[in-house]
């Protein structure tokens, strides 16, 4: 090696770490940035009420005030809405997912007659919002099927491929896997299920725990189906929860945040035991064309 | 000749039995195309020929609705200018922020899975929290926003208060919640091949040209898709009008879903809420379209065509 | 790029072949069970007849509500209710989605704005003969009335009023706002005494050498914008909304324009008023309650909703009846209490609704301040007004019984234009929007509503 390029790579090393610093400091920066609204969210379930609206607004609650927490658990059930959301969202997401990726496998594999235009009304249904369907199909699932106050409607849904962006994202990630792999499962006499569930549904394991990642996410906050389809209180979900300590006229917004911060944490521990998965899981198999 | 007869016969076999196990994998997505996509499109498109209240039975109006809806609608043009340019803020603003967060989190640095938690945690929360949140760091006169700025002895920005302002406010949040982008940016980043990185600075590349060069044209399908979500669902936008603007001040921040929501649900007109949305899903359509025609222009592949 | 092409070649396909499907499924699914409401009165005396009631509130509302219906079940062997709470934000979507799904509960509250407009729908009975034979019946103005027939009762009174903080007229040197109606302060007098209680960082007043706008730290009033809550100014200042009857508009006259513009100059002109773009409506906390104001109109029930709450933090606040430009106006309303006309038991759900209408049923809710008595004895009688009273949750009984009992019966008390015309939330939304610039200065009254009159008028006949 010669000294002049030994002198680049200790000057590399150096610029390296002064990169990796700077980077460090922007990272803090923005986590900062980022991280200062849920701050405020979590310092004001802290607050009386008085002192959320008090100005100059204090960036640090003055009394810590626990209590609230206490106060929010005696109206906002938060162990039977966890359980009633759990009713939905663990059969939505297995069911979900698993359709999602037989989906995703006949779109990035097979070859059948129609497929383009299938493909294309795939990608037409992620142009409609969940608001505009809303009152065909609430009419649908109660006049029609005769589902009231009922769980059904927020989960059959997803016995239907998981959705497009979905089916669209497993699609991607199966193209992304060799065809050798399967060509050679064919030879050996594999029928297409088999390659499905022993040779694809391994390599994309990771993808699929995004999908359902996503699905949770999506149920859990998805006010506005459960707001229509379920009735009674005994029923109640988590998003359902969260808007009902707006009373008549009245709104406590401590007791909503400390709500809100009761909320949230089985969305942030969820997505914790999946970000190895997560991350990984695109890095594996890659999202490419 | 009876080989190649035969080979074709077996291979129309083959190729039929393949069609039968797409045709069954595929039920779930029939199912649920039909019956709760399009099936419910039509309803929408059959019931804004009506003059539906959602109370009592409708008559049919033909294109009356739509009639209405281009000549005398207070709000369609303003609702429509609020969400084209909400969408290309929050579009734009949300794939830099996330490209740019992204590509520090994929520098070696201590904590990495804290941090990216940090940044995901925002798409977690539930959305009336988050507006509420917001509302009180944005409020007008004793916001904490404001607090700073008279702190700092500048004049007061009334923020979504003021119709200048609200958009650019609204989208500020739409950009902080788009950690899902960051995520899904981030694996793409260390998909892209090492070598070809280590290759580069051999020849003397520097980092910005690593990037232009490399990084980028790699990331190209992975920007695509997140093009694709950021785009449909910030023209879907509507949480932030029913949680904090109510649409205004003035038609500022009415947007398109927020406006059908209006119609259908605050003031009866199912009917007519039916054109809005169908207006909406010919906009959205159109932008989708445009995406994926000029996608082939910049997108780069590795190989094979898109199917 | 074919997927794209064929895009829309699917879309057409799908639509040409299914419409005929499409069709035919709208036309069954949309025809309104009205028909079946037949009015049978429920014989059977061995099953109890079940009612569902609907209401607004939380969960812990609810549960009161349903345990003021035990009380009622356990009181004869006919009737059960059961009470479903809604929570209050989407309590008018999800009825409308009950209403298309033909599911709605047999009787319960509407929003102020809905009630004429799922009356002309023929969504509601009439329930006129609801207190035929009674001794106390509700006030008049709290009836809602279609075409002449009595569609529904107001659950509760509401009215506006104006609130202060005592503290802060007691810091200024100022006397408090009047309580009594005759003393009420002129327009002007209100803006006088709201520059007194205005100071900026430096403590100077607006209008004195070196008053600072933007760094106001105590603001002097602040007059809620909501659209409907505008209305008393406009009448206050001799204009309107809309005619007497309800057939006509009357905001483009110019006495509603000036009296909306000087509400707006509280914070243009005079800086004495925080901006208010009408956007929500915690205005007590936002104003009061913060302590960054030292006077607010808005109505009574936030006494019990958050001024309850605040007094026993510290908040010293009293009450008064708000000023006027021309004639002393105050808006009374109240959310409604009505029959669904799918119900198949009519007669069963006016007997419960003018059970748990008497106050005695209603009594946490109107002990805690947040309804009003709809019955008139209660103002009458001044033993019943003690009752109601005089509790910790209220300010000083000759206080409360002068600006706010007296006040609610006084000649200036006028229903909200929801009682007898329809389209009000059409009206109010668009009103809220045209106004959104006016706040800000960015456009004056005149303009606004001059330009916007058209759409205006078009949104109170309901084709907008």
């Amino acid at each position: 090696m010669s000294v002049a390029a030994y002198g680049r790579l200790r000057s590399k090393k150096r610029r390296d770490r002064t990169m990796n610093i700077l980077t460090f400091v922007a990272v803090v920066f923005f986590a900062l940035l980022a991280i200062f609204p849920i701050w405020w969210i979590f310092r004001t379930s802290l607050m009386s009420s008085a002192e959320i609206y008090r100005y100059p607004p204090a960036l640090i609650p003055g009394n810590w005030l626990f209590s609230n927490y206490e106060k929010t658990l005696e109206v906002f059930k938060f162990w039977k809405y966890l359980w009633n959301t759990m009713l939905i969202i663990v059969p939505s997401c297995l069911a979900g997912t698993f359709t999602a990726t037989l989906c995703g496998y006949a779109f990035a594999r097979l070859r059948f007659r129609g497929k383009s235009l299938i493909w294309a009304l795939c990608i037409g249904s992620m142009l409609l919002p969940a608001m505009v369907t809303l009152i065909p199909l609430y009419i649908g699932w109660t006049r029609g099927l005769g589902f009231s106050d009922s769980y059904w409607p927020l989960i059959l849904p997803y016995f239907c491929g998981g959705g497009a962006f979905n089916i669209f994202l497993i699609r991607q990630f199966i193209m992304s896997i060799p065809r050798e792999l399967d060509q050679a499962a064919t030879i050996d006499g594999a029928g297409y299920f088999r390659i499905l569930f022993s040779i694809i549904m391994p390599a994309i394991r990771p993808a699929m725990i995004v999908v359902a990642l996503f699905i949770f996410i999506g149920l859990w906050n998805d006010l506005l189906q459960q707001m229509i389809y379920i009735n009674s209180s005994e029923k109640y979900t988590i998003a359902l929860g969260l808007t009902n300590f707006r009373g008549q006229l009245k709104s406590d917004w401590s007791l909503t945040m400390a709500a809100t911060c009761l909320s949230f944490a089985p969305g942030v521990i969820f997505y914790l035991i999946g970000q190895r998965y997560f991350v990984e899981g695109i890095t594996l198999t890659g999202l490419k064309n | 000749m009876e080989a190649v007869n035969k080979l074709r016969k077996r291979r129309s076999r083959i190729y039929s039995s393949e069609a039968r196990v797409a045709y069954i994998c595929l039920i779930p997505a029939f199912v649920g195309l039909i019956f709760l996509t399009y099936l419910p499109l039509l309803g929408v498109l059959g019931i804004s020929l009506t003059n539906w209240t959602g109370l009592k039975s409708p008559e049919f109006i033909g294109i009356d609705n739509y009639i209405k809806i281009f000549t005398t609608d207070p709000y369609i043009k303003d609702s429509i200018i609020a969400t084209i340019y909400f969408a290309f803020l929050s579009v734009a603003g949300s794939m830099i922020y996330s490209l740019f967060i992204a590509l520090l989190l994929n520098r070696k640095i201590p904590a990495r899975g804290f941090f990216r938690a940090v940044f995901y945690v925002p798409y977690v929360l539930p959305a009336v929290a988050i507006y509420v949140g917001w509302s009180w760091l944005y409020e007008g006169n004793f916001g904490f926003f404001n607090y700073l700025l008279s702190e700092l002895g500048l004049n007061k920005i009334l923020f979504i208060a003021d119709s200048s302002y609200v958009i650019p406010s609204l989208s500020l949040i739409s950009v902080w919640l788009a950690g899902n982008l960051i995520v899904i940016f981030l694996a793409g980043l260390q998909n892209v091949p090492g070598v070809y990185h280590e290759a580069a600075e051999m020849d003397g590349a520097n980092g910005w040209q690593r990037f232009r060069h490399i990084t980028l044209p790699c990331m190209t399908p992975i920007i695509f898709y997140n093009l694709l979500l950021s785009l449909i669902a910030n023209l879907q936008v509507v949480t932030p009008a029913l949680a904090l603007t109510n649409g205004g001040p003035g038609n500022s921040s009415r947007f398109l879903t927020y406006l059908m929501y209006d119609q259908a649900f605050v003031n009866y007109r199912i009917g007519y809420a039916s054109a809005t949305t169908v207006i909406i899903f010919v906009i959205l359509a159109v932008f989708t379209l445009v995406l994926f025609k000029t996608s082939n222009l910049w997108i780069y592949n590795e190989g094979g065509d898109d199917k | 790029m074919k997927t794209v092409k064929k895009l829309g070649v699917g879309l057409i396909l799908t639509a040409l072949t299914m419409s005929a499907v499409g069709c035919a499924n709208n036309g069954g699914n949309t025809a309104t069970p009205g028909s079946n409401a037949a009015n049978t009165p429920a014989s059977s005396k061995e099953e109890k007849v079940k009612i569902v009631y609907s209401m607004w509130g939380s969960a812990s509302e609810g549960s009161a509500t349903q345990a003021v219906a035990d009380k009622f079940n356990a009181s004869q062997d006919r009737i059960e209710v059961e009470v479903m709470a809604i929570p209050w934000e989407n309590y008018m979507t999800k009825l409308n989605a009950l209403a298309t799904g033909g599911q709605l509960p047999d009787t319960g509250m509407l929003q102020e704005g809905g009630v004429i407009q799922w009356s002309a729908e023929g969504m509601l009975n009439d329930v006129s003969a609801m207190y035929e034979g009674s001794e106390s019946k509700p006030l008049d103005s709290l009836a809602y009335k279609y075409e002449g027939k009595t569609v529904a009762y107001a659950a509760a009174n509401e009215i506006l009023l104006l609130y202060y903080n005592k503290d802060m007229f007691d810091e200024a040197n100022v006397p408090y706002p009047p309580s009594a109606l005759d003393q009420a302060w002129t327009w002007d007098e209100f803006v006088e005494t709201a520059k007194k209680l205005t100071i900026d960082k430096n403590g100077k007043h607006p209008g004195e050498e070196g008053f600072d706008s933007q760094s106001i730290v105590q603001y002097g009033a602040s007059v809620e914008n909501l659209p409907w809550q505008l209305e008393t100014w406009a009448l206050s200042n001799g204009g309107g909304f809309y005619s007497e009857d309800g057939t006509e508009v009357r905001i483009g006259e110019d006495a509603s324009i000036e009296a909306i513009q000087k509400v707006a100059d509280l914070y243009l002109k005079d800086h004495v008023a925080p901006l208010s773009v009408g956007q929500t409506d915690d205005g007590i906390q936002r104003t009061i309650i913060a302590g960054t104001v030292a006077m607010a109109t808005n109505g009574q029930w936030n006494i019990g909703t958050s001024l309850n709450t605040a007094k026993e933090e510290g908040l010293n606040y009293g009450v008064a009846v708000l000023p006027y430009m021309k004639d002393k106006v105050t808006l009374n309303t109240g959310g409604a209490n009505v029959v669904f006309s799918q119900t198949k038991h009519p007669e069963e759900a006016m007997e419960w609704l003018k059970w748990y209408n008497s106050e005695e049923n209603n009594w946490t809710l109107i002990s805690s301040g947040i309804w009003m008595p709809t019955l008139d004895k209660w103002y009458k009688d001044e033993t019943l007004t003690r009752k109601w009273v005089e509790n910790p949750n209220f300010p000083p009984y000759d206080e409360y019984k002068s600006a706010v009992v007296d006040y609610a019966q006084s000649s200036a008390a006028r229903p909200a234009a929801w009682f007898y015309t329809n389209y009000t939330s059409d009206f109010n939304t668009l009103l809220g929007s045209v106004l959104g610039d006016v706040w800000t200065g960015k456009t004056t009254a005149k303009d606004a509503i001059t330009k916007n009159l058209d759409a205006l008028k078009a949104a109170h006949a309901g084709n907008k």
